[in-house]
């Protein structure tokens, strides 16, 4: 008896010991994917087809200057002592909070300040209004600025919702591309290379018309372009020429080339119906650029990084 | 032995003896003949009895004792194997978040993070990777190796990525904004999600270990009572038979399987209440806690986030705003821990500490939110990430004090009351055997007694 039950101790105890060593050990190593970081909400194969030139208005036509002062200029503003402005503070070079001083510059807050200067007579009479892209039309409706400045294109569809000042800047699509890459334009890049945009359909399809082989990759924020590039997941970035070297001096490697192959004209955005501070402040631009002070703010933020001299401004009025 | 007098034979006795024995090789069915022969005579009976006797009480004792060891094995292992597993996954995704947070804050005072948050950034990162490598080493199921190897490819990109939104940032170039953004998207999206699977499958494997630790051993339990019932019924037989009251052998052999029955119902009760009282205790608000620590420093990040972005990520706002209701509205994280420990002296206190920090914050959250659209983002900064009182790094710290705090007490619990599990266990896996062993002889003794005296 006590043998079997020494027997059964036994068998008990290996029981134990096996049902504590669970399985063999798996050998094949784990398969995992190449960590590669990408930006929330990046699409590599965008929806695109080539874009055509608007032309159901003549979008660049403002209101002339006239006779409309300061004053009636002021007599619009919500608060006459301190006019609000929407801008961008992350588009570097055009809106952005210098990371060293924390304050605001770039060549969209130079126009801004001057606006301010000669419609209120002093520059420090304004309320900075960061906003996104999406929110300047939205904000300008529901009264929540008088006026944006803020890489705004004019277009037929934007006149239905907002008033426009001239063209104050000629922007157009370019490419931002590694020194070393050999591209030299949209149209040489081939059907194996990314290139990298906005999240707007008119971008992706201004790309496609140069070249329809190139592979357009789309990020609902620009500026992870730049990381993209360069993190060598895309080719090119391909945006306006302003945003682009707001790109390019950020990184000695890189360089904007080939020609603008799209045309995108900056205007300042007013609330529909408020003609008044579009006739003046159209004067105050004019004056600007008669005088120098619009070339100035050209030469500090972007000849260096653009290379090239300013696209000349039209100035048109409608009456 | 007063009472093991010869008998008074009331039967033959049995005819034949070693001359009976069958021939090798005898058909088997003289065999059963004989054996059913040998049973109708009382020794044979006996010997019958005492084979019943040894079956019921070896196997109440063998089950008895496997169970223990199997008990105090699964124990064992809530504070070892799996139970490493689930607080070093915890600690992963904790010390993840933190580092997460601490990056996206330290990234907002421009290129000269302060040394405190440069430390706490470097302690969530020792924090993550020691973690991971105890992680690493605990894990036995392939999809928790490949939710390990899948985060340790990811560590290092995501230093990586933070350290070069340092130097941009430190250049003054905005771009730094954009990797330290993207650095955030891939915990968010990618390791965040593994950690906190991770976690889960941690937390099921001991959940499963618990419920087995506090089974009550109901094999063991009716063979013991068989067996008792087996001894009484063969003392009330032999009484009958023997004109004598009792039988030592049979009467120590049931005085010891009723000790071991008590042992066996006692230790496993015991045990059963002090592993239920580590769950409840311990390491349910262990989890609650954790997870209100995660809520805080995921919101944590994406209020910086919003900031880095310069107030223009309406998406960053959402998931700021979806993380601070699950810590703190109605039925959130906070809720639930105040509705399971408000009456407890030693959480309550911290987790009242914890609202009030959560509602300090939330409240300058929106003072914040409201000075970067007003475009002051210079005071906005300074409110959310400053050192003064009144900022929201104050409430933030005073939040995780808090609940840093509450974990402690938590955590000590749930030790002392697995500690207890095992103590209530100690020795009777041993006892128990030895206890059954002993009934065995004793019953045999007592038995072999009365068969000697037929042929004395």
């Amino acid at each position: 008896m006590i043998r079997f039950a020494r027997t059964a101790v036994a068998a008990a105890a290996a029981c134990l010991v096996m049902t504590a060593c669970t399985g063999p050990a798996n050998m094949e190593p784990p398969q995992v994917d190449v960590p590669t970081p990408l930006p929330e909400g990046i699409e590599f194969a965008p929806e695109a087809s080539p874009s055509d030139p608007d032309t159901s208005c003549d979008p660049l036509a403002s209101y002339s200057p006239g006779s409309v002062t300061a004053e009636q200029a002021r007599a619009t503003l919500d608060n006459p002592d301190q006019i609000s402005i929407g801008i961008s503070q992350s588009t570097n070079l055009m809106g952005y909070r210098d990371p060293e001083t924390n304050t605001l510059a770039g060549f969209d807050i130079d126009i801004a300040t001057a606006m301010v200067q000669a419609i209120m007579g002093d520059a420090t009479k304004v309320r900075w209004v960061p906003m996104t892209s999406g929110e300047r039309e939205p904000a300008l409706a529901e009264d929540r600025v008088d006026m944006v400045v803020r890489t705004m294109s004019i277009t037929c569809e934007r006149w239905q919702n907002v008033e426009f000042s001239t063209e104050y800047y000629h922007a157009g699509q370019r490419l931002l591309v590694s020194r070393d890459s050999e591209i030299a334009g949209l149209a040489e890049m081939t059907s194996d290379q990314l290139v990298c945009t906005g999240a707007s359909s008119t971008s992706v399809g201004n790309i496609v018309k140069v070249n329809p082989e190139v592979q357009p990759v789309t990020v609902p924020d620009f500026n992870d372009c730049l990381v993209l590039l360069q993190q060598g997941t895309v080719d090119a970035v391909a945006i306006d020429d302003t945003i682009l070297a707001g790109m390019a001096v950020q990184d000695p490697t890189l360089e904007v080339v080939g020609e603008a192959f799209s045309v995108e004209s900056y205007g300042i955005a007013f609330q529909k119906g408020n003609t008044d501070l579009a006739r003046f402040v159209n004067g105050a631009l004019a004056a600007m650029i008669a005088d120098g002070r619009w070339q100035a703010a050209y030469d500090e933020w972007l000849a260096e990084p653009l290379a090239m001299d300013a696209a000349p401004l039209t100035t048109k009025y409608r009456d | 032995m007063a009472v093991q007098s010869p008998p008074a034979p009331t039967q033959a006795p049995p005819a034949g003896g070693p001359a009976a024995l069958p021939a090798a090789g005898a058909p088997p069915g003289p065999r059963i003949d004989r054996v059913a022969a040998a049973l109708r005579q009382t020794p044979g009976q006996l010997r019958g009895v005492l084979a019943v006797l040894a079956a019921l009480i070896l196997g109440a004792g063998i089950t008895g004792m496997t169970s223990i060891l199997a008990k105090s094995a699964v124990i064992e292992e809530t504070t070892g194997q799996s139970g490493r597993l689930s607080v070093a996954a915890l600690q992963l995704y904790q010390a993840l978040s933190q580092a997460d947070a601490t990056a996206a804050s330290s990234y907002l005072t421009g290129g000269t993070p302060s040394e405190e948050m440069n430390e706490a950034y470097r302690t969530a990162m020792r924090d993550a990777t020691v973690a991971l490598a105890t992680a690493a080493g605990e894990v036995t199921a392939s999809a928790d190796v490949e939710l390990v190897a899948r985060l340790n490819a990811r560590l290092p990109v995501y230093t990586g990525l933070v350290e070069t939104a340092r130097t941009f940032n430190r250049l003054g170039e905005p771009v730094g904004a954009t990797y330290q953004e993207q650095a955030s998207t891939l915990m968010r999206e990618e390791m965040l999600p593994s950690a906190h699977t991770l976690q889960e499958n941690a937390l099921a494997q001991l959940t499963e270990s618990r419920d087995d630790a506090s089974a009550f051993p109901y094999a063991a339990a009716a063979l013991a009572v068989a067996a008792l019932a087996t001894l009484v019924w063969a003392q009330m037989w032999l009484s009958r038979k023997t004109n004598r009251t009792f039988n030592l052998g049979l009467v120590g052999a049931t005085v010891l399987l009723v000790v071991f029955a008590g042992w066996l119902a006692m230790a496993s009760f015991a045990s059963a209440s002090h592993t239920g009282r580590s769950h409840e205790e311990g390491s349910r608000p262990l989890e609650l806690l954790a997870q209100a620590e995660i809520a805080a420093q995921q919101a944590r990040a994406e209020e910086s986030l919003l900031l880095i972005a310069r107030g223009e990520d309406p998406k960053a706002a959402e998931r700021y705003a979806e993380h601070m209701s699950e810590l703190a509205d109605e039925g959130g994280l906070l809720d639930q821990l105040d509705a399971a420990f408000s009456g407890d002296a030693g959480l309550s206190a911290d987790i009242d500490a914890a609202r009030d920090a959560a509602t300090a914050w939330s409240n300058g959250h929106g003072e914040v939110v409201k000075l970067a659209q007003d475009g002051a983002y210079t005071e906005a900064v300074a409110l959310a990430v400053g050192e003064d009182e009144a900022s929201l790094q104050t409430s933030f710290n005073a939040l995780n004090e808090a609940l840093t705090a509450a974990t402690a007490t938590s955590a000590d619990r749930f030790a002392e009351a697995t500690v207890d599990a095992q103590r209530s266990l100690s020795g009777a896996a041993a006892g128990l055997a030895a206890l059954s062993l002993a009934a065995l002889i004793s019953a045999a003794v007592g038995i072999q007694m009365r068969v000697a005296e037929y042929y004395a």
